[in-house]
């Protein structure tokens, strides 16, 4: 089957309709053998070291797995993907745009998920077809959540490595099931992590370039009990039709749907502290002041550049944080 | 005795703490320490106490710092930099609810403390901007001490680089300029409070506790001072704080 690649979180359900195999270009780039090798060849050839280290790994990640064809989203992420695209574009790849309407305007997105469709050549009823074929996936992905946070019962590393997958579903949802049902029945039998003096902490932002971070925060005493970002590449509402499912989606969107979701789920996870991560030279950083705000918990900023494990310099402020709130406890 | 080692970017620091007061404090070079007193465990560098002359059974130690855990020795107590330099600081001002500015070799730190605990904290970004390294570098590139350069507050060149490094080739293109290597002193030491400054105001009450090695420079200290309006509290050993910090945990 032909694969399919993204930048971003886009509908997945139009791929699989149109018989393609998705691919994550971010999951490809993070778990391939040597993804900071990566970021070193894309500076050797040219990309600027002053960019973002996933524009750099994604524009090899697209080339290192064949790809032909790679849909971009143009708006609700990072306008570094323009140029990336058109990079792709000296280099012969076919790409497709894809555009989150910033007000989610519920027209315009139709438009651009119908255009999608077309672009793949495959049609709505396949589309939704896909959409209830994905359905038990994204209920079991809830319950995985719900294993993290109520029951303690699924690590934050856990969860995030399952949340993040979603967005593709490792190119292959019948495998992708089989394998998360196997997970949750064992991990359903564990026995709970964690006691009162355990520090709740949500991570929002984008999913971290860091290699070891939950382990790190794990070691200093700390549960990551909230993955914001990659919960919502699970799609975890209960929506009517794919165009719904796109709009509540938070990622893409203002900022202030993201803190509506983080204030309501720190609420309900019991969240002592936030972690938010920032991508070096990412505009999100501007945003970090916006969510500090509004959030009303305390928050420590983490920036990253290169994939990696958590360097010393990190590791203190991690450290000092879980201390911090443990203090307060 | 209780003893307190702070494994600092720059200087390693050692209180040894007896009867509530110091009895002995030391200070290395960091490279210079490692080299001194490491050796190889298995794979990992650790610190010898041997050499050291300190006896592990007899010192009820607690470490911070970037090296912190490269001290393996039974009972050792681990307390980050936050911790230690906020407990020092209160030890050392008397204080209970300050603003705790901490800038050593290459991190900056403002803890907030409110009641004796840590309420909230903010570092600087993961780069040496404006910290203790810049000082150093661009005192040498001016061909001044530390001290010298801490003499110089009036008529600030202004500078536009704060990093460590690309610091270096701003103040080169100064002299070349004819500017004066006391201007140029004087805006490296505005540099370091203009950079400090957006993270104070993020807790912008109540006196600032100072601490790190750049506490010594007189002039950043009266520009703290000009420039937020607020009480700046000298420390009698800034350069110790964190040590000190250890230390007093220790007999905690």
């Amino acid at each position: 089957m032909q694969k399919t690649g993204f930048t971003t979180t886009v509908p997945v359900e139009v791929i699989l309709a149109a018989g393609r195999t998705p691919l994550d270009l971010n999951n490809a780039f993070i778990t391939s053998a040597d993804p900071s090798g990566m970021v070193d060849r894309a500076e050797a050839e040219g990309l600027p070291r002053t960019t973002c280290g996933w524009i750099k790994g994604l524009y090899l990640a697209a080339r290192e797995a064949g790809l032909s064809e790679v849909v971009a989203v143009t708006q609700g992420d990072c306008s570094n993907t323009h140029a990336l695209m058109e990079l792709w574009q000296t280099e012969g790849v076919l790409t497709v745009p894809f555009a989150y309407p910033y007000d989610r305007d519920a027209d315009l997105l139709r438009l651009q998920i119908r255009k999608l469709m077309d672009a793949l050549g495959t049609t709505e009823e396949a589309t939704d077809n896909a959409l209830q074929r994905l359905k038990p996936i994204r209920d079991g992905l809830r319950r995985l959540d719900e294993l993290t946070w109520r029951e303690g019962k699924v690590s934050g590393g856990e969860n995030h490595l399952w949340l993040v997958s979603s967005s593709d579903f490792n190119g292959d949802p019948d495998r992708f099931e089989t394998e998360l049902g196997g997970f949750i029945t064992e991990a359903e039998r564990r026995e709970p992590n964690g006691d009162a003096d355990t520090v709740r902490l949500g991570f929002i932002g984008v999913p971290p370039i860091f290699g070891d971070l939950y382990e790190t925060l794990e070691s200093a005493g700390a549960s990551v009990v909230f993955n914001e970002t990659q919960r919502q590449f699970s799609m975890p509402y209960d929506t009517a039709d794919i165009y719904g499912q796109y709009a509540r989606y938070t990622y893409p969107y203002d900022v202030f749907g993201r803190i509506a979701d983080i204030k309501e789920q720190a609420a309900l996870r019991r969240l002592d502290g936030i972690i938010h991560y920032c991508q070096s030279f990412c505009f999100r950083a501007i945003e970090d002041l916006i969510i500090r705000r509004a959030v009303g918990l305390p928050i420590l900023t983490l920036e990253g550049d290169r994939p990696g494990p958590v360097d010393a310099r990190s590791r203190i402020r991690l450290e000092g944080f879980v201390e911090m709130l443990k203090g307060r406890k | 005795m209780p003893c307190g080692m702070d494994l600092g970017s720059r200087v390693v620091k050692i209180i040894d703490y007896r009867e509530g007061e110091i009895h002995c404090m030391i200070g290395y070079d960091t490279a210079q320490f490692y080299r001194d007193f490491g050796r190889m465990d298995g794979t990992e560098l650790a610190v010898s106490f041997e050499k050291l002359g300190l006896s592990p059974e007899l010192t009820r130690l607690t470490v911070t710092g970037y090296g912190r855990n490269t001290v393996r020795v039974q009972g050792i107590r681990r307390i980050t930099e936050l911790k230690a330099h906020m407990i020092g600081a209160m030890h050392q001002s008397g204080l209970t609810d300050f603003t705790l500015l901490d800038i050593g070799g290459q991190d900056t730190k403002v803890i907030k403390v409110t009641g004796g605990q840590m309420d909230d904290f903010v570092m600087n970004d993961k780069c040496a901007a404006s910290s203790g390294r810049y000082v150093e570098n661009m005192a040498r590139v001016l061909g001044l001490g530390l001290e010298d350069v801490a003499e110089y507050i009036r008529n600030p060149a202004p500078l536009s680089a704060t990093c460590a490094i690309f610091g270096e080739s701003e103040i080169i293109q100064k002299l070349t300029e004819g500017i004066p290597v006391e201007e140029i002193a004087a805006g490296v030491n505005l540099t370091i409070v203009r950079r400090v400054l957006p993270m104070l105001t993020r807790f912008d009450k109540g006196p600032i506790v100072f601490s790190g090695g750049v506490a010594k420079n007189r002039a950043v200290a009266a520009l703290l001072k000009l420039h937020t309006g607020r009480d700046i509290i000298p420390l009698a050993e800034p350069t110790f704080n964190g040590a000190l910090g250890c230390a007093i945990s220790s007999m905690l």
